[in-house]
């Protein structure tokens, strides 16, 4: 650009100035941006304004916003009624919350795990018919949730599949009704030494934040168990395309340094590859854990949160305060502390693995 | 660039054109009309019904429009203040919706409003205004499946049946077949027929909450009781347990001898089951006698409205004399909300599902105070769980009442 303006072959028709086609450049550029940024205002940004502003409010989700009295302020009652009063909200929005880390300590490092080995496998050189594994492993990826939930119900389902080939392998197995047992798996586990809240004592009946200590270490239940590894099963394959991209990008004079050197396989795997892979790693746990804490459309078409609260995440929190309880306020301020639990996620996440990663 | 910016503004210019054009002078008036819909069979009714409205008022068009997510679109219609002229109401939305003013009231627009049954028009009726007619009701009735009690020798089920004759024919089934006595879902919409057969009150006669209170506390565990020890005998189960994904489901593929499904359950089995030997009877009587629940919707009227007096028209249509005999004769299933039309609606049937109009009187509609949405997802857990053995039916009612208290203080 800068060459034209001082080529002698040019003879500008009227004077250009620098100014002029700096304003040029902008005007284009933001003619470019413009549809992508349209949709980022009224799909995004506006949105976020208005839940931060209805969650100052008692608006009931219902009463038309064109009528004057449509809702009042109450200033931060939301918030104290989520976060700080004891009561029914309180107890509701720590069960979501309980439910919902289980749920990301769960699925986030599973995922992640066998998204690296599924991509290094993929990726061998000795492997026949490559393109096959890769699109089966990506393909749940790519098909609708609602979908894979139906299709999950039908296979979970009491007399369903996974049953009946439990079945086959241990004959004296107990029939799981996976779609409705709200039992913690901790719990059972606990369970199976003879220990219960009633043998434990006193101290497990102590309530924070309105829920019971014993309720506190359930672990997920049984239900949501499934729904942990319908998830698990359909992330992994876009996480193992972001692996597998990453994988290629490593130059193979690295590996062969190594194996000069006299590394074995699990070597090279372990002190090669995975340190390598680390800003890889970084975006994968990022996204995965941002779409675990806001998990939502299994469990509306799976379990709608039940049985016994125990698949209430706080993505379906927000749904259920807006939808069911006409409480629009609450659900708007169930909203903003969900995003508050994510940004502090990420950011401490970004500490722990991030700082070297992005080096 | 300049062509291209051109381009884009022309293409936005034509955009909004055409959408105001969209609303734009019209020489007949047209309603649009919203729903909830079961399936094929209920849109099929609806469509017939409002044909009718449309030829016997020309000048008048309705627009029907299902959605899937009913309660959903509605309320974000609501929201923006533009929502259809007429649409359907669940019982249970009544009250949210009667005091965010989106209802116009029927008073004086219905004719003969005397006709529908009073229990029924007492439902959509919120602090002394009725505000729409219902359209049609359903209630819960005792099916059985002929086969497993002949197979198991068992007589069949009779309108005088007690809890106890309930648990006996239950227990020779699951004994005899090895096909438990009766499927029922772990859910409040079931459990409070029981509740009420054991002499539990939803509401005081000043229309307080008083589920579980007082004499009501008994009623309630010995409800959950009776669901509770039929569990320890082997003899109920839910629908998950036999692979089914409600009622009607596990019960049309012979997984239980019998189960409490309303109207809707009749051309469901008709349909999918038609194999199956079926009959129904009223629900067993318990301690305190009959008791069983309805379930309605009405057909309400926006209160923003440009054409109130056609809305009202289409609604007198079809909720009254006219659309409740063709509700009767060629409906779906729920039977129609006038008493005058219940012996249509039995004829049409046939006799033998007189157990889903008889008891249309006294029904109970199990509508939860606004915003108990927090008191049904612990009820509903609470009774999953006597049912599971990890929780007694004391710890399940007074950890509900706990919770409906909180809701009720906030």
């Amino acid at each position: 650009m800068s060459e034209s303006l001082t080529s002698p072959l040019v003879t500008p028709q009227r004077v250009t100035t620098q100014a002029d086609r700096r304003r040029q450049e902008a005007l284009t550029g933001f003619g470019f941006i413009a549809p992508a940024l349209t949709i980022l205002i009224v799909f995004l940004v506006i949105p976020l304004i208005a839940a931060g502003y209805f969650s100052l409010t008692d608006w009931n989700g219902i009463t038309p916003l064109t009528r004057e009295d449509a809702y009042q302020f109450v200033g931060l009652r939301n918030y104290e009624r989520l976060l700080i009063e004891d009561g029914i909200r309180q107890e509701r929005f720590f069960t979501a919350v309980k439910n919902t880390v289980y749920y990301v300590l769960g699925v986030v490092p599973t995922q992640t795990f066998f998204a690296l080995i599924l991509a290094v496998i993929v990726n061998q050189r000795w492997l026949r018919a490559k393109d096959f594994f890769r699109t089966a492993f990506y393909f749940p990826s790519i098909t609708s949730s609602v979908v894979i939930s139906l299709i999950f119900m039908f296979l979970f389902s009491s007399n369903g599949l996974v049953n009946q080939f439990l079945h086959s392998i241990f004959p004296g197995y107990r029939d799981v009704t996976w779609l409705n047992d709200p039992n913690g798996i901790i719990h059972n586990f606990l369970g199976l030494f003879g220990i219960t809240r009633a043998s434990v004592g006193d101290w497990a009946s102590t309530e924070i934040a309105s829920i019971r200590l014993w309720d506190w270490i359930s672990g997920p239940s049984v239900t949501m168990l499934m729904i942990m590894m319908l998830n698990v099963w359909t992330t992994i394959g876009t996480m193992m395309v972001i692996y597998l991209a990453a994988l290629q990008n490593i130059p193979g004079q690295v590996y062969e340094a190594a194996v000069v050197d006299g590394a074995n396989a699990i070597q090279i795997f372990r002190h090669i590859t995975v340190p390598l892979l680390r800003p890889t790693t970084f975006f994968v746990v990022t996204v995965g854990l941002i779409g675990a804490f806001q998990v939502f459309d299994q469990i509306f078409v799976i379990s709608n949160g039940g049985p016994a609260n125990t698949t209430l995440t706080i993505a379906y929190l927000v749904y259920a305060s807006g939808f069911t309880d006409n409480r629009m306020g609450q659900a708007a301020a169930t909203a903003a502390v969900l995003f508050v639990i994510i940004f502090t996620f990420t950011l401490l996440q970004r500490r722990i693995v991030g700082e070297q990663a992005i080096e | 660039m300049r062509k291209f910016l051109l381009v884009t503004g022309v293409l936005c210019l034509a955009v909004v054109f055409s959408l105001g054009g969209a609303v734009l002078a019209q020489d007949e008036v047209t309603l649009q009309l919203w729903g909830a819909s079961s399936g094929e069979a209920e849109n099929r009714a609806l469509e017939e019904q409002v044909a009718a409205f449309e030829e016997a008022n020309p000048g008048i068009k309705v627009e029907i429009t299902f959605s899937p997510e009913y309660e959903t679109t509605l309320q974000t219609a609501f929201a923006s203040g533009e929502y259809p002229n007429v649409f359907y109401v669940p019982q249970a939305r009544i009250a949210e919706y009667a005091s965010s003013g989106v209802l116009d009231t029927a008073e004086g627009k219905l004719t003969d409003p005397e006709d529908i049954y009073p229990s029924l028009a007492e439902v959509f009726t919120v602090d002394g205004t009725f505000y729409c007619p219902p359209k049609d009701f359903s209630i819960l009735g005792l099916e059985f499946n002929r086969a497993l009690f002949d197979e198991a020798g068992v007589e069949y089920p009779t309108a005088d049946w007690t809890w106890e004759d309930l648990q006996s024919a239950a227990q020779a089934i699951t004994d005899a077949t090895g096909t438990p006595g009766l499927v029922i879902s772990a859910d409040l919409d079931r459990w409070m027929a029981f509740y009420v057969q054991a002499g539990g009150e939803l509401y005081n006669e000043d229309g307080e909450w008083v589920f579980g209170e007082g004499d009501n506390f008994d009623a309630a565990v010995q409800a959950l009781e009776l669901w509770r020890s039929m569990r320890e005998a082997g003899t109920l189960v839910t629908p998950a347990e036999v692979g089914a994904g409600w009622n009607g489901e596990a019960f049309g593929n012979g997984a239980a001898a019998m189960t409490v499904e309303g109207n809707w359950v009749i051309q469901f089995l008709l349909d999918t089951y038609p194999d199956l030997d079926w009959g129904v009877v009223p629900l067993p009587a318990g301690p305190a006698g009959e008791g069983t629940l309805t379930f309605t919707v009405c057909l309400a009227v926006g209160a923003d409205n440009a054409y109130p007096e056609e809305s009202w028209a289409l609604v007198d249509f079809l909720t009254g004399p006219e659309g409740s005999r063709m509700t009767a004769e060629t409906g779906f299933g729920p039977a129609p909300a006038r008493a005058s039309t219940a012996d249509l609606w039995l004829e049409a049937r046939g006799e033998e599902y007189s157990a889903f109009v008889d008891a249309a009187a006294d029904a109970v509609a199990p509508i939860l105070p606004v915003g108990f949405t927090a008191f049904r997802d612990t009820l509903n857990g609470n009774i999953q769980q006597v049912i599971d053995g990890s929780m007694t039916p004391e710890e399940a009612i007074e950890d509900a009442v706990s919770v409906a208290q909180d809701l009720l203080d906030e």
